[in-house]
């Protein structure tokens, strides 16, 4: 057993750590900022439509309306930089493991999986922590979030900015902000919320990015691969029990629940689970 | 009639002043009243010999009482002019703002708007200058050169009875909807070889989508906003159809600094010349527009068909293993 946080859920039973708090607060304050942004944001694009005007002037009109924009914009562009940032300084202290990368191995999994939505295959290929599919709404979630700061700042600033990098591409970044928060909407809607709270396997909710923990069952069938890595003699119970057992000979407190992690994973860039 | 046609009698009103009460059957007969009301139909305290005494202060008094006339068969138009700004002056104590006979006539009353100069014409009465301005426009000029039924005269875009204050931002953001009523129009646009696309393409623009909520009264601008006008100009618009290109974006970039002082040179590109963007003319823009049409529909439709199999794979072929 290495490096988790174990615990257990009201029924007893035994949880690793999915997400450290300061992930599920991260989601939770993209969750605020996106939903604001959305709000402010879809009414400017579709401005002759009706719900348009009573969206807007739900938000007290449309100056109003684009101030909140503009500083839920500033807060989610300090986010997407803290976001990187982490990233950054965990490749460099190597205290990050790069879990959310695409890898060839992404596409041998989504081929398999293909396959067996096809029957042509048994059963599903084992999945890292993050399956092929949550890697890619990742990946998009970062660049469609870096396409979004980055045209949404030039719209912010069109004078100071237009003069580097000319009239022309003002247009194209306002083309390109407004089409970029349809999809990134689009994909949030069917994918995010299907994977995260209607698929069958997770109905009614994956609470996993809210409570951090999933139960080391639901690990080992959606995240074998994982599972196999944290656990590799293959019962975290008995694992559990052993590491208990040292805890108490050293004359540390806590119940089983809170046994020790021997090096907390940090840095791994948040998700939502499937 | 008898005893007024070539009259030389005259009445002397409250201030003195001598009005003659002479009117040929002639100029009579140009009233689109004539033959359908008679004279004491508006000059109702009139009923017998000797006439009673006119009770007007002076002429323009007397002028000014007669819209009660007008009134009484016009009163959907009274009621209309009761929202002008000419009758909020009035009300303001300007006695020179326009009352019915101002533009309608007395005595030869025609059809209004016919021939539509005349109307032209009779603003030109107090407003001489915009009215110089109009004949120097592309609209003006094809007016006055082959009375061209198309373009506008000052109360197509103003309006006739209830004329607003053009000078507040309410009449300043609902002013595209007025060059719209043409320039939308693809059947008039056509005649004259004119993009119809020029409103739509201001619209999806940034200051266009603004000023189309602000025209819903979703707020008020605190700042001038770009609007059709600000381009064009207002009554002295010109043709830009065979105008040089480089000619009109350097106009644009004037009207840009009048707001955005700083902007630097370049800044016009971001406007597309009313147009969609083309390869040949914005190819950046293009090519985003383009990656998003073809990049939306293909992510969303990959993702929706690996939902659906993922649902028919656990309703329907559910392995025996694990789920």
């Amino acid at each position: 057993m290495k490096g988790v946080k174990l615990s257990r859920d009201r029924d007893g039973r035994l949880c690793v750590e999915r997400f450290p708090l300061w992930r599920r607060v991260e989601h939770i304050a993209v969750i605020l900022t996106f939903t604001t942004l959305v709000l402010t944001g879809f009414p400017q694009k579709f401005y002759d439509a009706s719900w348009a005007e009573t969206l807007l002037s739900l938000f007290g009109g449309l100056d109003d309306a684009r101030t909140i924009h503009r500083v839920a914009g500033i807060v989610f562009a300090v986010l997407t930089a803290l976001h990187l940032a982490v990233i950054v300084l965990g490749a460099i202290t190597k205290r990050i493991r790069m879990s959310l990368v695409p890898t060839p191995q992404d596409l041998r999994d989504a081929w398999q999986n293909l396959r067996f939505y096809f029957g042509l295959r048994e059963s599903q290929p084992k999945m890292p922590k993050f399956d092929y599919r949550q890697k890619f709404e990742y990946i998009g979630m970062v660049m469609g979030s870096l396409i979004m700061v980055l045209t949404g700042a030039i719209l912010l600033w069109p004078v100071e900015t237009g003069g580097i990098i000319g009239g022309e591409a003002l247009a194209a970044s306002r083309i390109a902000h407004s089409n970029e928060a349809v999809l990134a909407l689009l994909v949030l809607v069917v994918w995010h919320v299907y994977s995260a709270v209607l698929a069958p396997d997770v109905f009614p909710l994956d609470k996993s990015m809210f409570n951090g923990k999933m139960t080391v069952e639901e690990l080992k069938h959606r995240h074998t691969l994982e599972y196999e890595r944290l656990f590799p003699a293959g019962d975290p119970e008995v694992e559990l029990a052993e590491v208990d057992g040292e805890a108490k000979a050293d004359g540390a407190e806590g119940a089983a629940s809170e046994a020790p992690a021997a090096k907390p994973e940090e840095g791994e860039p948040k998700t939502p689970a499937v | 009639m008898d005893c007024h046609s070539d009259s030389e009698d005259s009445l002397e009103l409250g201030d003195g002043t001598e009005v003659s009460v002479s009117i040929s059957e002639e100029h009579w007969k140009k009233n689109v009243h004539a033959g359908e009301i008679g004279c004491t139909d508006c000059h109702t305290a009139i009923s017998d010999y000797p006439h009673p005494d006119v009770e007007a202060k002076d002429l323009r008094d007397y002028q000014i009482n007669r819209a009660e006339t007008c009134k009484r068969c016009h009163y959907a138009h009274f009621t209309r002019v009761a929202d002008s700004i000419h009758y909020k002056q009035f009300e303001e104590g300007n006695r020179n703002a326009p009352t019915c006979v101002d533009c309608h006539g007395a005595h030869d009353i025609a059809v209004p708007g016919e021939p539509r100069m005349a109307v032209d014409e009779r603003c030109a009465q107090c407003h001489a200058e915009i009215s110089d301005a109009y004949r120097r426009s592309v609209h003006g000029k094809a007016l006055l050169e082959s009375n061209n039924p198309d373009v506008p005269v000052c109360t197509d875009c103003h309006g006739s009875h209830q004329i607003k204050d053009p000078r507040n931002a309410d009449f300043h953001a609902a002013s595209y909807q007025i060059c719209a009523k043409c320039h939308s129009d693809a059947d008039r646009m056509e005649r004259y070889g004119l993009n119809p696309d020029v409103v739509d393409t201001y619209l999806d623009d940034f200051h266009g989508a603004s000023n189309a909520l602000y025209a819903e009264g979703l707020g008020r601008p605190d700042k001038k906003l770009a609007t059709c006008t600000s381009c064009h100009g207002i009554h002295d618009i010109p043709s830009f159809k065979e105008a040089d290109k480089s000619v009109v974006r350097a106009r644009v970039l004037k009207t840009c600094r009048e707001c955005h002082e700083e902007v630097p040179d370049g800044f016009q590109d971001a406007w597309l010349s009313h147009y969609p963007p083309t390869l040949s003319e914005a190819p950046l823009v293009w090519l985003v527009k383009w990656f998003y049409r073809v990049v939306i529909p293909l992510i969303m439709l990959g993702l929706v068909l690996h939902i659906l199999m993922h649902l028919w794979r656990f309703r329907f072929r559910r392995p025996g293993g694990h789920r």
